[in-house]
């Protein structure tokens, strides 16, 4: 508690220093501020690891709720957490398998290969096959909820939100965060994932072996390939980018219009590029979205929303946007801003083919947040509206944009097949 | 059975069931049918029993750790902290005894029946910190290292009273409090944390005795 606490102070501090510098000289620094009490505030965060790292993660995916100064440093965070001492690795294999892991495998190595948000992954070898062993921190799904409880009212201090704007949005996401500690379920969704999109010819997953895996660890083939950021910013030829960005594309599509259960932690290192291949590792974040809410929620893809304003405004009262008692001063302000966001994020579904290149696009993206987030009749009027079930769903989308963005590609982005609108 | 097998036996068993030791010896040799002068031929008196049945613990499994494979590779940290795994692990089969043993106990007091317990743990626990000593992990500072099997007695009875109060699943939040207090204690001593704090001390108590003569 004490580092959050900390945070605040120095955030204090940091505004205390611009106020003291625009009164002599005359001007501000805004964007500078931002970004020191940016990552002030992620250092917090990220010496308290666990729940208030994810929550942290998580804010920094919705824009409208963050700036995007907090938004970069949070982003970070994958990758920050200190590593599990090897005892505590092999204490956790005793009590999950009854085993040390040096009598499962031939080889295990007493150093992590790298962090997961909430654990660490081992390489072991057996029979001459490579695993990546994933072990969760002890004590995490127990000490989640609780922290998150205690964190939350001070991160919405030093973040400047309110309550009741965002309680919806904590609860979707405590869920979630929840169910990310509860590897049983991640093996499953991984195995029945991988299992549907087998057939995507560019898409590779590890093999998961539940016979290594308990409530703590998830056993998985060791992949091979480039992260996704040294791809990325590297040589790769465009055609190259073209291909990993078209497979990154579909395999989303499959999951969100055809499955309807979707990998929903679009982060570049969930993802390792081998030749062609696009390997996706991380099944902990996955979301279920139901056919009335699908339907409901596609139905802003339809492009004759943006001529026909009957139309629009009843989908946006059937998402609960638009509400009976808004006054007309307000359904106007909240049906513009609809308006912006759609011709912003539909775009590439309305193009059918989308050149990602194009630092404008994310960046207006990134604008509409920041605009929404200083917006004083906007915050007024927020409240709990729309569905929880939008956050992971813009989430995804948000996530799949910056990764198209990142390979700078340029690809066919169809409306979803079969989708028609009423 | 050997005399000295039956007298832990029945003690243990008497702690278990009546949690709370035998109140003389001469009631406890009647309830074992067993003469004095053969019970202080084993032991000088009840709290020594007590005391070898803790302390039997301890060197049981520092014997069993010391001889394990990968202990040679371990460093002083990792040796402490697969010490405190295998305690916690262990201590599953004693804990209704340690609930009423340690529960009433302050985590500094220092009682008779834990003697052998104490005394074993610091052996165990200077020999972790000559050996992080030797490979550079631990910083040499003369005199000032003799105190730190005693600080690490303190932190181990730290942990134990943390695991009689842990109510979470097969006590995983122990295991992370143990993670997290050895990482911190570790980074303490490697740095000169130590020292600055008592130069710290030397430079403001002759002050302190200044003003109050």
């Amino acid at each position: 508690m004490a580092a959050l606490v900390g945070a605040g102070a120095r955030v204090g501090m940091n505004y205390l220093k611009h106020y003291g510098r625009q009164a002599i000289s005359g001007q501000a620094d805004s964007d500078a501020l931002q970004e020191r009490n940016a990552s002030e505030v992620f250092r917090a965060f990220s010496e308290l690891k666990g729940g208030p790292l994810k929550l942290a993660q998580m804010l920094s995916i919705d824009q409208s709720l963050l700036p995007p100064a907090y938004a970069k440093q949070f982003a970070r965070a994958q990758y920050s957490t200190p590593p599990l001492s090897y005892p505590l690795v092999v204490r956790t294999f005793r009590r999950e398998f009854g085993k040390d892991p040096r009598d499962i495998f031939d080889t295990f190595e007493p150093q992590a290969a790298h962090a997961a948000s909430i654990g660490q992954v081992h390489r072991a070898t057996l029979r001459g096959r490579a695993f990546a062993v994933k072990v969760q921190y002890p004590g995490v799904a127990e000490s989640l909820r609780s922290d998150l409880g205690v964190v939350k009212p001070i991160a919405l201090q030093i973040l400047g939100l309110r309550e009741r704007d965002v309680a919806a949005y904590f609860k979707e996401v405590e869920a979630r965060l929840l169910e990310e500690t509860d590897y049983e379920k991640e093996l499953h969704s991984a195995m029945e994932l991988s299992t549907a999109c087998a057939h995507l010819p560019q898409i590779r997953f590890p093999e998961y072996h539940p016979e290594f895996s308990s409530r703590r660890v998830i056993t998985m083939d060791w992949m091979i390939g480039e992260p996704f950021d040294v791809f990325a910013d590297g040589p790769a030829l465009q055609d190259h980018r073209n291909r990993i960005g078209q497979a990154l594309w579909d395999f989303y599509a499959y999951q969100i219009h055809h499955l309807r259960h979707f990998h929903a932690d679009p982060h570049p290192g969930n993802f390792l590029i081998n030749g062609d291949h696009l390997c996706v590792l991380d099944f902990g974040c996955t979301k279920t979205i139901g056919p009335d809410f699908y339907s409901k929620q596609f139905a802003f893809l339809d492009p004759t929303l943006e001529t026909n304003p009957a139309r629009l405004a009843a989908a946006m009262e059937s998402m609960d946007i638009l509400l009976p008692s808004d006054t007309p001063a307000q359904r106007n302000h909240l049906t513009e801003l609809c308006k912006k966001s759609l011709e912003l994020l539909a775009l590439p579904f309305r193009m059918g083919q989308f050149d990602f290149d194009n630092p404008a696009f994310m960046k207006s993206i990134y604008e509409l947040g920041e605009e929404n987030q200083k917006n004083g009749t906007l915050r007024g009027i927020r409240g709990q509206r729309g569905s929880a079930d939008t956050i992971y769903l813009n989430r995804t989308f948000f996530g799949l944009y910056s990764l198209l963005s990142r390979l700078r590609s340029c690809i066919k982005t169809p409306l979803p097949e079969g989708l028609t609108f009423k | 059975m050997e005399t000295r097998t039956r007298i832990v036996e029945a003690y243990t068993n008497q702690l278990r069931e009546h949690g709370a030791p035998p109140l003389t010896v001469h009631a406890f040799c009647k309830s074992l049918n067993l003469a004095e002068r053969d019970f202080f031929q084993e032991f000088a008196s009840l709290e020594s029993v007590e005391s070898a049945i803790w302390g039997a613990w301890i060197s049981g499994l520092t014997a069993r750790l010391e001889s394990g494979a990968e202990w040679k590779e371990f460093s002083a940290r990792h040796r402490y902290l697969t010490f405190l795994f295998a305690f916690t692990e262990s201590s599953l089969d004693w804990r209704s005894l340690m609930l009423t043993r340690f529960n009433p106990l302050s985590p500094v007091a220092s009682p008779p029946f834990l003697k052998a317990f104490e005394e074993h743990f610091k052996a165990f626990a200077s020999d972790i910190i000559s050996h992080g000593i030797s490979t550079g992990e631990i910083a040499h500072r003369g005199q000032l290292q003799a105190v730190y099997p005693a600080v690490l007695y303190i932190h181990f009875r730290a942990v134990i009273s943390f695991l009689l109060r842990d109510e979470s699943k097969r006590f995983e939040r122990t295991d992370a409090f143990i993670e997290k207090t050895v990482a911190f204690a570790f980074d303490v001593i490697r740095t000169q944390a130590i020292d600055s704090a008592f130069d710290l001390a030397r430079f403001l108590a002759p002050s302190t005795w200044g003003k109050m003569s």
